[in-house]
């Protein structure tokens, strides 16, 4: 199999005699092992063959996705009322129920439907919604409505509070800069906008490596990439805070530099070598989702991958663009699930979909809708528990004008986190949501 | 009377073996500033401490408008859009909703444009500026009494804000806090405009407090309850600052054990007088300048904090004792700080002299590496240190520095490589095509062996000594011919990719 896989099962064998004499192996590596060796519960961390671990896949719509136009209370009067020329009429959804249908561009969404591999959960939200972009954002991120101040992410403790070691492959998201959702206080994951940006683009590649390579460094002095004062350690021997010299920190420097060289040279060998069966549209999102199939495909040892899709803030003329939207999404998760199935990873993978509010529920006097509160949210894959989820918001008993939530989004983000990635909610949310019937036993 | 400085804080003083030589002159350069230039770094070592840190320190107490009139940034995109709420009526005034959106997409677009042509300025003028201290010292304070261009939309109130600090930056701590909470952005950011008798918003009170004047545990919640109270009120009507008196709770406040009618300017009073106040600041500072200070530099970071309140709460004073002490020459400072990513680009362009690249550019690189000026991640502002590296910012920070120093621009590539030629944004490559790169341009006449030419860059770029080993690979790039152009070049992207480019 993979370089990558089997230089870790190499570690993983020899251990700590492999470190003592190999002394630039890069920090990811020798804290897994170190971590291994300390660890008191196996099963929160990823298994060394990267085929075996659980999956969870979160695709963020940027700008308030409409949800009344997504799945739509086709046969709701008061829908077609408020929304006038943007409703979807009732012969163009894919109908859920008599009541509720999906957009006219989520074909494949149906599809999932049918196949029981989607549970579409209506009315999420949470309570006093704010309607900024960027406070709402942050408050799906952080799963803290009520804290002004946040610096880490929900993804973020998670990675925290279970993964052992400091290997940033636990979460890779594709984007310019890490979201805050995948912030952790002791942990920084992968963030790249293209796998074929994520190297050293200069021109000199081998005198690159060697200025970047320290063969004097000593293993057992040398420092781990975990930040200075980046909060609290869960694994590993509390360490005497020491003034940080100069030369610590060009050894950190230097490892860091070397864990880069290795995962930039997996990353991008998993993406070259990928042949992907689905058809991805030509955009960042849909390239953003192949390189997601080719990593899980390289058997990266990743437990969240994190994708987003823009432009959803359709304050004018939203028919048009809406519609092209939805087109992007459906065809991207097409492709993407075809890959998945193929490389029969299927059973290892649940994506779920959120954006940071949806809309009002009248259109506006542009042909376009307003930022508004409650949206339904998608979680997709063969051990979801598919069908209807969640109350749906009444049309008429608004709250300035907007859908009500039914549904706090971190009952679902507790769900994902106890029934699928196993590990308990309540360290990571702050307090003890309930979970929901979504995912199979 | 003057208490006596800690021993560490005693200025340092020439001795046998350790002598005010380059590596301090450079030291001092880096860190009061974005690293010095040849000439820079000759005039300071030839001037001596006490007098290089008086000259970096003289710098006019002033907004660029009295410093340099018609210097600041252009923002010709926002020229007449309305100042205040009623201008702002007027201007929406009898138009239709289409109208209106339309309007509103307008205002919002030229804000825009303000916002980035402000922190391109910014930054241009950190690396070509008169006074790279007084630069520094604002970005210091930008992402101390932080406000964000993601939340404030106004670009006429970033750079109102970002003038006040350029006014305060090293002046008087007090007057700095009692015109920090009557400023606009500060008001909107956090949410004092919506702090109202009737419903008390207590954002700012929590912050002044726990993030720009105290620390953690000096305070009660009831304190930020009854600090929020006085500040009621204090809100801005565009640009300018207003009290509302209706909104105003003019009742009877116990605050830090004390009670009284109290409004903003009594709470910060208090706070000042808080024995924590002036070690927080000291401790905040040093940080940013020297190094991380640990549990056992309490006692240093109080006796830096005396210096300001014995004179005043003037901040020149402490500053200098700063950049004059031994602890800022001792090891554990020099060479031990890992740059921001807003240090490495300004400080690559200023010691090289190069063309300000298209900020437009520079923009997605700054993101990247995780420092856009004006737009901290969140009210904490930057984090630092180790957080600016992990293994995606280190490759962003090479290639951006090989960008610098005449290679190609990573948008450019990344699009060739991936096959994705749409989604690189079709401005930036116009913008890229037309820039070409920088130009470099090196200084190789005098050099003749390529040992020569290495050692002469590493010292002209890292300023600190490299082990050997990496000075015979950067001379072995060269080929064998040190004035082979087109080769120094190439050695010097290397310079910028290895690890100790990334300290000062």
């Amino acid at each position: 199999m993979q370089d990558f896989v089997s230089t870790r099962r190499l570690f993983l064998q020899r251990g700590m005699a492999l470190l003592a004499v190999t002394p630039t192996i890069p920090t990811f590596l020798d804290q897994t092992v170190i971590g291994l060796l300390q660890q008191n519960d196996g099963s929160r961390v990823q298994a060394p063959t990267g085929k075996d671990g659980k999956i969870l896949v979160v695709v963020q719509l940027s700008g308030g996705n409409d949800g009344l136009n997504t799945v739509s209370p086709y046969a709701d009067d008061v829908y077609r009322r408020a929304r006038g020329n943007l409703a979807h009429a009732a012969d163009r959804v894919h109908k859920l129920n008599n009541y509720l249908g999906l957009a006219p561009n989520l074909p494949y969404f149906k599809e999932l439907y049918d196949q029981g591999r989607m549970s579409v959960i209506n009315g999420v939200g949470y309570p006093n919604p704010n309607r900024s972009h960027f406070r709402s954002m942050d408050i799906w991120h952080s799963a803290y409505p009520e804290k002004e101040v946040v610096t880490s992410g929900w993804l973020g403790r998670f990675f925290d509070n279970t993964c052992v070691g400091n290997d940033p492959h636990v979460g890779v998201s594709i984007g310019e800069q890490l979201p805050l959702s995948m912030k952790g206080e002791r942990i920084s994951p992968l963030a790249f906008e293209r796998a074929e940006s994520y190297r050293y683009t200069g021109k000199d590649a081998e005198r690159y490596k060697d200025l970047n390579h320290d063969d004097a460094m000593v293993s057992a002095a040398a420092p781990s990439t975990r930040p200075v004062g980046a909060g609290r350690v869960v694994a590993g021997p509390k360490k005497k805070a020491e003034p940080v010299t100069s030369g610590a920190q060009l050894d950190f420097l230097h490892r860091t530099a070397m864990d880069a060289q290795v995962s930039s040279d997996d990353i991008l060998r998993m993406t070259k070598q990928f042949a992907p069966a689905g058809q991805y549209p030509n955009t960042e999102f849909g390239n953003g989702l192949r390189t997601i199939a080719a990593m899980i495909a390289g058997g990266l040892p990743t437990r969240v991958y994190y994708v987003s899709l823009g432009g959803f803030d359709t304050h004018a003329n939203q028919a048009p663009r809406h519609a092209q939207l939805m087109q992007e999404l459906n065809n991207g998760i097409q492709a993407f699930w075809t890959d998945i199935r193929k490389q029969e990873n299927e059973e290892r993978v649940l994506m779920m979909s959120f954006s940071e509010f949806g809309r009002r529920v009248d259109v506006n006097a542009s042909s376009g809708t307003d930022h508004g509160a409650a949206a339904p949210m998608f979680l997709m894959g063969p051990r979801v528990k598919a069908g209807l989820a969640g109350r749906h918001p009444s049309l008429t008993d608004l709250d300035q004008g907007d859908l009500k939530f039914s549904t706090d989004f971190r009952n679902v983000y507790a769900t994902v986190l106890q029934n699928w990635l196993d590990t308990p909610s309540r360290p990571i949310l702050g307090q003890q949501f309930a979970t929901m019937n979504l995912v199979k036993g | 009377m003057a208490r006596p400085l800690h021993p560490q804080l005693l200025p340092f003083i020439t001795s046998e073996g350790d002598a005010w030589d380059d590596l301090k002159a450079a030291h001092l350069l880096q860190r009061a500033g974005f690293g010095g230039t040849p000439a820079e770094l000759a005039k300071v070592r030839q001037m001596g401490m006490e007098k290089a840190v008086d000259w970096l320190l003289d710098f006019p107490e002033a907004p660029i408008d009295e410093i340099q009139p018609g210097g600041g940034p252009d923002l010709s995109s926002i020229e007449g859009y309305p100042k205040n709420f009623n201008e702002q009526r007027k201007l929406f005034q009898g138009k239709t909703d289409q109208e209106r959106m339309r309007l509103r997409q307008e205002l919002q677009r030229g804000n825009r444009e303000a916002m980035g042509k402000t922190m391109g300025w910014w930054m241009e003028r950190m690396a070509n500026g008169p006074y790279p201290m007084h630069e520094k010292l604002v970005l210091f304070w930008h992402g101390h009494f932080t406000t964000g261009a993601q939340e404030e939309r106004r670009a006429s109130l970033m750079w109102q804000q970002n003038e006040l600090h350029r006014r305060m930056a090293a002046g008087n701590f007090r007057e700095y806090v009692r015109q920090i909470s009557r400023d606009p952005a500060m008001l909107d950011y956090l949410n004092n405009s919506q702090n109202k008798k009737e419903h008390p918003n207590e954002n700012y009170a929590r912050e002044l407090m726990e993030l720009f004047t105290l620390g953690r545990d000096q305070y009660t919640e009831n304190d930020i309850k009854e600090a929020a109270r006085a500040f009621t009120g204090w809100a801005h009507d565009g640009d300018e600052y207003i009290f509302r008196a209706r909104d105003h709770d003019a009742g009877v406040k116990t605050f830090q054990g004390r009670t009284g009618n109290f409004n903003g300017d009594d709470v910060i009073e208090i706070i000042l007088q808080n024995k924590a106040c002036a070690p927080y600041i000291a401790g905040r500072l040093w940080n940013y300048f020297a190094f991380e200070p640990a549990e056992g530099d309490k006692e240093m970071l109080e006796s830096l904090g005396n210096v300001m309140r014995e004179n005043g709460w003037e901040m020149r004073p402490l500053l200098r004792t700063l950049l004059t002490s031994r602890a800022f020459y001792s090891p554990r400072a020099m060479g031990t700080q890992i740059k921001s990513p807003i240090q490495l680009v300004v400080g690559t362009v200023r010691m090289l002299d190069l063309d300000f690249p298209a900020f437009r550019l520079l923009h997605s690189q700054l993101n990247q590496m995780g420092q856009v000026p004006l737009a901290p991640p969140n009210v904490k502002g930057w984090p630092g240190g180790r957080l600016w590296i992990n293994t995606s910012t280190l490759f962003v920070r090479y290639n951006t520095g090989v960008w610098l120093t005449g290679g190609e621009i990573p948008a450019l590539i990344a699009s060739r490589r991936g096959g994705a030629e749409r989604t690189v944004k079709r401005a930036d490559r116009r913008e890229a095509e037309q820039n070409g790169g920088v130009v470099l341009r090196p200084e190789i006449a005098a050099l003749d062996t390529p040992e020569q030419v290495a050692d002469y860059w590493v010292r002209r770029l890292i300023q600190r000594p490299v082990e050997a080993e990496k000075i015979k690979t950067l001379a072995a790039s060269l080929g064998g011919n040190a004035k082979n152009e087109a080769a120094v070049k190439k050695m010097i992207q290397l310079i910028v990719s290895m690890p100790d480019y990334q300290l000062c």
